[in-house]
């Protein structure tokens, strides 16, 4: 059982409030994690760790055997680390294409004087990068709107297309933050469907935070619990439904402890 | 809360001293190192310069002190301004050179005060008010006209109509002075008091006992006062002071009310110890009171009058002393400190770093 | 129903553009170079064209162009707001002032020089300086860009700032610069080599074929300019100008990024320095102030960030205005009404103006990017093709 991405010992801490406290969590290779807890648990801290956006107190992450926490944010998207935003941050001035292209900003190779000179290598490359963004754009669902300025699509294709610029990135990992805010039943079942889809045809893990508990149960494979910045729970979806820990998380004492 | 996380909260509070990843503790050392070398830098500048010229360096230290005062007034309305709209007010020091011009048509021209008798201080403290209204009026002015329209816009777009603005205010400049500087004489007593070898002239004990006075009410303005209250609620969070029955928008035009009447205090004090008046004042001082203002920690109001002073300083020492760059290369000065303070602490010497929250 | 492919529209308005580019170069260098001084033309037409677009005030408006070209790739399509762009044409300026000038006399270089092998000094061929000065400039480029990597937009409006008044103060005082002479101070350098161009070195009064050569300038930086912007390289400049932190989160590695925008912005700074240089025929240290970085800006804005077609617009007619067209307009003025307004002092009130106007009422520029319109305003998404698109995808 390799980890594609292990986070060990995490501590969190801004000024004087503890944010995350000492949380260990690993992502199997292939695998649907999700991370939830109430409102404030530190969900969205950890995830920020997780990508490089926060460095944290204390604590190191790591991935494929190699130590990556201090790694600035943009060498970690690079090595396989893709992530979405919780309100969506496309960018919605340029194209849905060019999102992706953007994503593939890494791992392409010209440099100044072949884009200004236009050379057969710089020509192939883009042409090479615009076909697979087609390809991913395609497989996410939004392969209409290739040419459409990002801002302009509806909201639900918005989510799709910012899945897809993550998937622009080649990851090893791909991290949601609350992917299926604002859908309805339906399209969280279609989103569903994508990511069984997504883990089974290629090599990825995926790892998500979410509120809705219909999806969470319906797709992870493992469910891990935060509550004020510690892990309270970990494990299947029917353990985690059970543990008292974690419905005592969610909901308070039962009335009869509170006496 | 249960014991393990008193232990493991405890553990991580210790390590606060150096506390991070790697990456992290590197980045605070570089930090660290930086503030030792320059803070010892600046020390040993300073003792040579003592040990060389004792009375030089008294003497120049004190003019310099007292241009820092102006430059402290100047910059506590940059320093107003940016604390509750995160805005960098490039017309600021153009105000403060309006209202130069306008102290000396109001003490000069039309009070004819040119003299230092009782008349000629009365007409000082009169147009002290005058200066006052006007800077105050001028800048809620601005406010209303130009900014206010886009408090919501994206950044590039205030910041460009505020350096806009510093033209314009360079060109009614331009129009009322005319284009070459102007000499004006004082109402402020000549004379020196002298202590040892050094001498401290009137105006510097004039410029104090005026200046002193408006910081502290300044000071007791923005503590003590429902809208200084409501001032430093708004710069925290606007939506939140919103919520609480703040009018901001009147909240708002008392900061740039504030900030424009210590410019005018500045303008009037500046007048009357220097002496002239010219249309690009503006531009120079107002860059030197901003510095001023990021050395002390935008934001904060005793930082703008530390961080005032010593650039006041720190300039008077360049200017005047034997081992320094000179007069020619002040202006460079300033603004090499204002550069190493941005790279190495923008927080400045008073502020807090934010660690922001995505 | 046919998509509107953005991008096919760009590459089409560009093309038109270029075309409408050329033509109209094509007739001012005909115009200047044969049709002005040919002796049949009737004196009320030649005082005109001089009273209203000398060849002078052409040239030098080019010059603007091809430095807000520059500035308009730091600030248009990086979004990094510089307020210091005049360090770059000074020192772009200096260049040639060292390069093509009897100011190191006490050398004796020359490289394809266009004066006689024993001058003093050193004289490189014109073209070469040209590309040096540009180099110079962005390595200076990456120099003032590194301290401003990690800032916000204000701060770093301010360091730009910062170094365009230190650079400049620099060269003023360059007479005794720790003991050297990089400047002649407040003198300047006078006498700059002329260009060579094949047969000939173009004398003070080829106005035609400079007004050519500085119009070829400006089209490199409108070609490196779009060729940039159509490959990687210019998508992250927009992705950071709309949102630096996703993008950094996508792989743009920012500094770098910020950097490279830095160097080739300076780069055009360069280029104009150089070319100036010729035109003025020396290197005067009081030209260099804060107030061209700020009408460089305001080329720019009133332009439309980021589009280099409104940049170039803007700048040459900004220019002209500054250069020649108030004081040409102020001369008429006062003729017809014998009045003796002072109208070139006008010119603070004047960019003061279009500054704060052009913010407050058109954001985007006279000729908008089209993507900077939306960006600049509460995007206002036609409710038309709103529930259109909602029935293309059958919700």
């Amino acid at each position: 059982m390799a980890n594609v991405l292990e986070a060990q010992n995490i501590s969190v801490q801004f000024g004087g409030l503890l944010a995350v406290n000492n949380v260990t969590f690993d992502i199997p290779k292939k695998s649907i994690v999700s991370l939830i807890g109430p409102n404030g648990a530190g969900k969205t801290t950890f995830f920020n760790v997780l990508t490089g956006l926060y460095k944290p107190s204390a604590g190191k992450i790591v991935y494929g055997g190699k130590e990556i926490t201090d790694l600035p944010p943009h060498k970690i998207a690079e090595i396989g680390i893709a992530r979405t935003f919780q309100n969506i941050r496309l960018f919605g001035l340029m194209t849905a294409q060019e999102n992706l292209l953007v994503a593939m900003h890494s791992h392409l190779k010209a440099g100044i004087t072949a884009t200004i000179l236009r050379t057969p290598k710089q020509r192939k490359e883009e042409r090479e990068a615009e076909a697979k963004a087609q390809e991913i754009l395609d497989f996410a669902g939004v392969g209409k709107w290739t040419h459409e300025f990002a801002r302009n699509l509806s909201y639900g294709d918005q989510r799709r297309l910012e899945v897809a610029r993550a998937l622009a990135l080649n990851p090893k990992v791909l991290l949601l933050d609350e992917p299926t805010a604002g859908m309805n039943a339906q399209e969280s079942q279609v989103f569903i469907d994508f990511i069984n889809k997504l883990v089974a045809e290629r090599d990825i893990a995926v790892m998500l935070i979410e509120h809705d508990m219909k999806v969470v149960m319906a797709v992870s494979q493992r469910i891990t619990v935060l509550d004020q910045g510690e892990k309270i729970a970990e494990g299947s979806p029917a353990e985690i439904k059970s543990n008292p820990r974690v419905i005592e998380a969610y909901l308070g004492k039962p009335k009869a402890a509170r006496k | 809360m249960n014991e393990g996380n008193g232990v493991t909260l405890a553990k991580a509070v210790e390590a606060k001293k150096f506390s991070g990843t790697p990456g992290q503790i590197r980045q605070q050392r570089i930090e660290r190192v930086g503030a030792i070398v320059f803070s010892a830098l600046f020390a040993v500048w300073m003792l040579v310069n003592l040990f060389a010229a004792p009375e030089q360096f008294a003497q120049v230290a004190i003019s310099g002190l007292r241009n820092g005062l102006i430059y402290a007034l100047i910059a506590l309305g940059y320093t107003l301004v940016y604390g509750i709209i995160e805005l960098i007010n490039f017309a600021h020091g153009d105000l403060f050179m309006l209202s130069a011009i306008f102290s000396s048509f109001f003490i000069t021209y039309w009070m004819g005060a040119e003299e230092s008798n009782s008349y000629g201080w009365f007409a000082f403290g009169l147009c002290l008010i005058a200066v006052m209204v006007f800077g105050a009026v001028v800048n809620v002015l601005i406010e209303r006209l130009a900014y206010r329209r886009l408090r919501h816009a994206p950044r590039l777009a205030p910041l460009i109509t505020a350096v806009g603005m510093s033209f314009l205010l360079n060109f009614v400049g331009l129009k009322w002075n005319g284009s070459t500087p102007r000499q004006w004489p004082t109402v402020i007593p000549s004379g020196d008091i002298n202590i040892g070898d050094v001498r401290i002239s009137m105006i510097t004990i004039w410029l104090f006992l005026v200046g002193f006075p408006l910081l502290l009410a300044l000071n007791y303005l923005v503590t003590n006062t429902k809208q200084g209250k409501a001032m430093r609620a708004t710069s925290q969070d606007r939506d939140a002071s919103t919520l609480m029955g703040i009018n901001v928008n009147k909240t708002i035009a008392f900061t740039f009310a504030l900030g424009g009447a210590m410019a005018g205090a500045a303008g009037l004090l500046y007048q009357q110890s220097i002496g002239t008046t010219s249309y690009n004042l503006g531009f120079q001082l107002g860059l030197i009171a901003f510095t001023s203002a990021v050395l002390g920690g935008i934001g904060n109001l005793w930082g703008a009058v530390v961080g005032g002073l010593l650039i006041g300083l720190i300039q008077g020492l360049n200017d005047g002393l034997p081992y320094a760059f000179g007069q020619a290369w002040s202006q460079s000065v300033v603004f090499t400190i204002l550069i190493i303070i941005l790279v190495f602490k923008p927080a400045g010497l008073l502020g807090k770093a934010v660690t922001e929250k995505v | 129903m046919a998509k509107a492919s953005v991008a096919n529209n760009v590459t089409r308005s560009n093309r038109k553009w270029i075309i409408g580019y050329s033509i109209t170069g094509f007739i001012l260098f005909i115009t200047y170079q044969f049709l002005i001084p040919w002796e049949g033309l009737p004196l009320g037409i030649y005082d005109a064209v001089y009273r209203w677009m000398p060849p002078t005030a052409i040239n030098e408006s080019l010059v603007y162009v091809i430095m807000a070209l520059g500035l308009n790739i730091v600030v248009g399509y990086a979004g990094l707001l510089d307020l210091g762009y005049v360090a770059f044409w000074a020192i772009g300026g200096y260049t040639a002032g060292w390069f093509m000038s009897e100011f190191f006399y006490f050398l004796n270089i020359n490289f394809f020089g266009s004066v006689p092998a024993e001058a003093p000094g050193i004289h490189i061929n014109f073209w070469m300086v040209l590309i040096i000065g540009g180099f110079i400039c962005a390595l200076f480029g990456v120099l003032i860009g590194a301290p401003t990597l990690r800032l916000k937009s204000d701060y770093l409006a301010l360091v730009t700032l910062g170094f365009g008044e230190i650079i400049p103060q620099v060269f003023f005082n360059g007479e005794n610069f720790f003991g050297f002479n990089i400047s002649n101070g407040t003198k300047g350098i006078v006498g700059v080599d002329s260009i060579p161009v094949g047969v000939k070195d173009l004398g003070p009064f080829d106005f035609g074929w400079k007004l050519l050569i500085f119009l070829l300038l400006a089209a490199v930086m409108v070609f490196v300019s779009l060729r940039l912007r159509k490959g990687r390289l210019g998508r992250a400049w927009l992705a950071i100008r709309e949102d630096e932190l996703a993008a950094s989160m996508m792989g743009v590695p920012l500094m770098r990024t910020k950097l490279a925008a830095y160097a080739v912005g300076a780069f055009a700074g360069g280029l104009g320095g150089v070319a100036f240089a010729t035109h003025v025929n020396g290197v005067y240290a009081e030209r260099f102030n804060f107030t061209i970085s700020i009408f460089l800006l305001a080329m720019v804005v009133l332009g439309g960030m980021g589009n280099v077609w409104g940049v170039i617009l803007g700048a040459f007619i900004l220019s002209w205005v500054n250069g020649n067209g108030l004081s040409a307009f102020g001369q008429l003025y006062n003729e017809q009404f014998g009045t003796e307004v002072d109208f070139a002092s006008f010119t603070f009130l004047l960019f003061g103006l279009v500054l704060i106007l052009m913010m407050l009422f058109k954001r985007e520029g006279l000729l908008p990017e089209s993507r900077l319109k939306l960006m600049l305003h509460e995007g206002e998404l036609d409710d038309e093709d709103a529930s259109a698109s909602k029935k293309k995808v059958g919700k």
